[in-house]
């Protein structure tokens, strides 16, 4: 701002400035400026440089920065107003987005967790005859992951078996790969990680009246035997803990696949892979087809859904209830931001018509007070959503019990949106105000 | 050459809000570098003159010509440019900024203009002797100082005109000397100014004196009869000029009685 100009140096001595011939405006305007150090007297037409021109204009900048700052800075009650409003709006819609849509969308991925979506199973012919041997469980494998889409996959084996005189199926997996595969599997006590220890289901506890450390008598069912319901031969093994998820599992008993092998005395592959792919809709229908379509595999992939219709709704439902919500966020917002700008517009009134009064067009007005409303639209918008950042931590993990998982993106989305209507909110009142006719505001005792 | 010489013309002009006449039928001629008082009582429409010839507002019939420019047909954006390059404004409630310093709002009549230049601004500060206040705010400063940094605000873009509308109306009489000096030493270097007051001794200063009464032109007295001369020498070379209102103060119109003091008018 106070960059040397020789030639616009104003008067240097006691005289006011004198005037001389008014008329153009601009930059020539300050050749009426008399510097009367003899030097430049006459310069009636001074030449601004390229140089001169870029400095004024840099210094009529600093002065619009100057005189934002002065009103930001000096009017700290109006400011603070204005910032807390968007700073309540901005806070509100990142808590809404974080919980509204980040959550239903963790959800979805946890529930996709949920189990497979994708099964194959042997025709018990060709190659399967005795069940997937563990080359094919991998070239299916390879068969999931060529198409790009992580997985992971758990395997069964089933066998019937006789408890107590009654028929079960068991099935004979990993437990660390079924139990990653099936997170909402609801285990009381240990998966079976020995040799003769199982895993019963609720109902099969229930009808055998048996807990928990307890051990029970398992019989293999051989197509080719001759026993009877009255065979009490078997396999004692220990009940490590029960599981319950409300489906088949419940009446199955599960073990290694080496307790199993030992149980039948022989080994044979799997009946059944169970993969979690990331592919989804028609990728997934693609991979199905794959699989299907290599009949030398002799195995069938059907694509199944555990995410239940119920489940699918809800997350419907919930991304709805937020975008009305945030809607009506928006717009209470925007009432309570535009209603901090027309008062502070409408004390600035005087204001408005002194610079008008200067000679300030409509245009420069507006846009004086467009920035300063940016600018309390970013401020609040940023302290927004740091306050809106501690508040949904601690709701989502207190009352949601979800970790948070911060997104800068919605984050800029927030500051963004809080500018923004910061901005709307002020062209009606700035507009009005833009308008008022200098006489009339000065004239106002 | 005549009309070069005459800087404000207004030719039978009139602001009528609904029935009233704020002004009525009003034809004025200002030479450059005259100093002109403007009295009248309150509601005698001097505000609403003062207003038109600042071009803030815009007269209901007649011509307002300033530079020999018509401005009556001027639209907003363009009288907003005659405002900022030929007149500089001093108000009575001295108008401010509050937000901005005293060198910042001297600043941004710069900024509004033309280009801003601090050491401009500093020394139009130290010209109405405030340069060691100029960092300070207008709530900072006394009404006195803060009508000094109007003046410095006004003069900064080398205006035309002053137009000082009751300039020392919330001032004592010590800071009234000073703006009254100020406005001296302006005139001295061929500013034109010109004074809307009710105020006796800030009117006697100036070299020409009219007074409104319910919008009309009522009188005119000459306090420079130098001047005087000079102006209808200019008259009878040009008859578009308004010639001198011939009625004295002293006219039993005296309407203005109840405010101004009309033995200083008598006297006169």
């Amino acid at each position: 701002m106070a960059d040397k100009q020789e030639t616009t140096q104003y008067v240097p001595d006691d005289s006011l400035s004198s005037v001389s011939a008014a008329g153009g405006n601009g930059y020539s305007e300050n050749t009426h400026s008399t510097n009367t150090d003899g030097v430049n007297t006459n310069s009636e037409k001074r030449v601004f440089t390229l140089e001169d021109i870029k400095k004024q204009e840099r210094a009529n900048r600093a002065m619009f920065w100057t005189m934002i700052r002065g009103a930001v800075i000096r009017r700290r009650s109006r400011a603070a107003m204005a910032i807390i409003a968007s700073l309540v709006g901005a806070a509100t819609l990142f808590v809404l987005i974080m919980v509204c849509l980040v959550v239903p969308a963790q959800m979805t991925e946890e529930m996709r967790a949920y189990g497979a979506n994708l099964v194959v199973t042997s025709n018990q012919t060709g190659v399967t005859e005795n069940g997937i041997q563990k080359d094919m469980v991998e070239h299916t494998t390879e068969m999931m992951t060529a198409t790009g889409f992580s997985q992971t996959h758990a395997t069964y084996r089933y066998e019937t078996v006789r408890v107590n005189s009654a028929s079960y199926q068991m099935a004979g997996i990993d437990s660390s790969e079924v139990k990653s595969m099936n997170q909402f599997w609801d285990v009381t006590g240990q998966w079976p990680t020995k040799t003769n220890q199982v895993l019963i289901g609720t109902d099969v506890a229930e009808r055998l009246s048996v807990k928990i450390g307890q051990s029970i008598t398992v019989g293999y069912v051989d197509d080719n035997s001759t026993g009877t319901i009255l065979d009490t031969d078997g396999t004692r093994m220990q009940i490590v803990g029960t599981v319950s998820t409300g489906g088949n599992e419940d009446s199955m008993l599960y073990v290694t696949t080496d307790t199993l092998n030992k149980l039948t005395g022989k080994e044979r592959g799997v009946d059944a892979i169970e993969y979690s792919s990331q592919a989804t809709g028609d990728d997934l229908t693609k991979l199905v087809n794959n699989i299907n379509d290599m009949r030398s595999m002799n195995v069938t992939a059907q694509a199944v859904s555990k995410i239940s219709t119920a489940n699918a709704s809800i997350i419907t439902m919930l991304t709805t209830l937020f975008w009305i919500i945030s809607i009506v966020i928006v717009a209470l917002t925007l009432v309570g931001v535009s209603t901090t700008m027309t008062s502070i517009v409408s004390q600035r009134r005087n204001e408005i018509g002194l610079r008008k009064a200067l000679g300030a067009s409509n245009r420069s007005i507006a846009v004086e007070f467009y920035v300063e409303s940016a600018l309390y639209g970013v401020v609040g918008g940023i302290l927004g959503v740091l306050a809106g950042v501690g508040v949904s931590e601690i709701l989502i993990t207190t009352v949601f019990d979800r970790a948070v998982e911060l997104n800068v993106w919605i984050m800029l989305v927030c500051v963004a949106a809080a500018s923004l209507i910061a901005v709307v909110a002020s062209i009606i009142p700035v507009h009005k105000a833009s308008q008022i006719n200098p006489a009339v505001v000065l004239r106002e005792e | 050459m005549a009309t070069n010489e005459i800087l404000l013309h207004l030719d039978h002009v009139s602001k009528i809000y609904g029935d009233l006449h704020a002004l009525d039928d009003v034809s004025l001629s200002v030479p450059r570098g005259q100093w002109l008082s403007i009295v009248g009582s309150s509601g005698s429409g001097k505000t609403t003159l003062m207003n038109i010839i600042g071009c803030l507002d815009s007269p209901s019939q007649g011509e307002v010509a300033l530079q020999g420019r018509n401005v009556e047909h001027l639209r907003e954006r363009e009288l907003a440019d005659v405002r900022k390059n030929v007149v500089g404004l001093v108000f009575q409630k001295f108008y401010l900024v509050q937000h901005l310093t005293a060198v910042e709002n001297v600043m941004a009549a710069q900024y509004y203009h033309s280009v801003v230049d601090e050491k401009q601004a500093m020394e139009a500060l130290r010209q109405v002797g405030l340069e060691d206040r100029a960092h300070h705010l207008p709530s900072q400063l006394s009404g006195g100082e803060q009508q000094r940094v109007c003046i410095a605000r006004a003069l900064i873009n080398c205006p035309e005109i002053i137009l000082a509308d009751e300039p020392t109306g919330n001032l004592d009489e010590a800071n009234e000397q000073i703006v009254l000096d100020l406005f001296k030493n302006l005139h001295e270097q061929g500013t034109t100014i010109i004074v809307v007051t009710h105020d006796s001794t800030v009117a006697g200063q100036a070299q020409r004196e009219i007074m409104l009464n319910h919008g009309k032109l009522v009188g005119e007295k000459w306090n420079d009869q130098e001047a005087r001369e000079r102006f209808e020498e200019l008259v009878q070379s040009d008859d578009s000029i308004a010639p001198v209102h011939e009625a004295e103060f002293a006219d039993p119109t005296k309407s203005a009685k109840d405010t101004i003091d009309s033995s200083n008018f008598e006297q006169a």
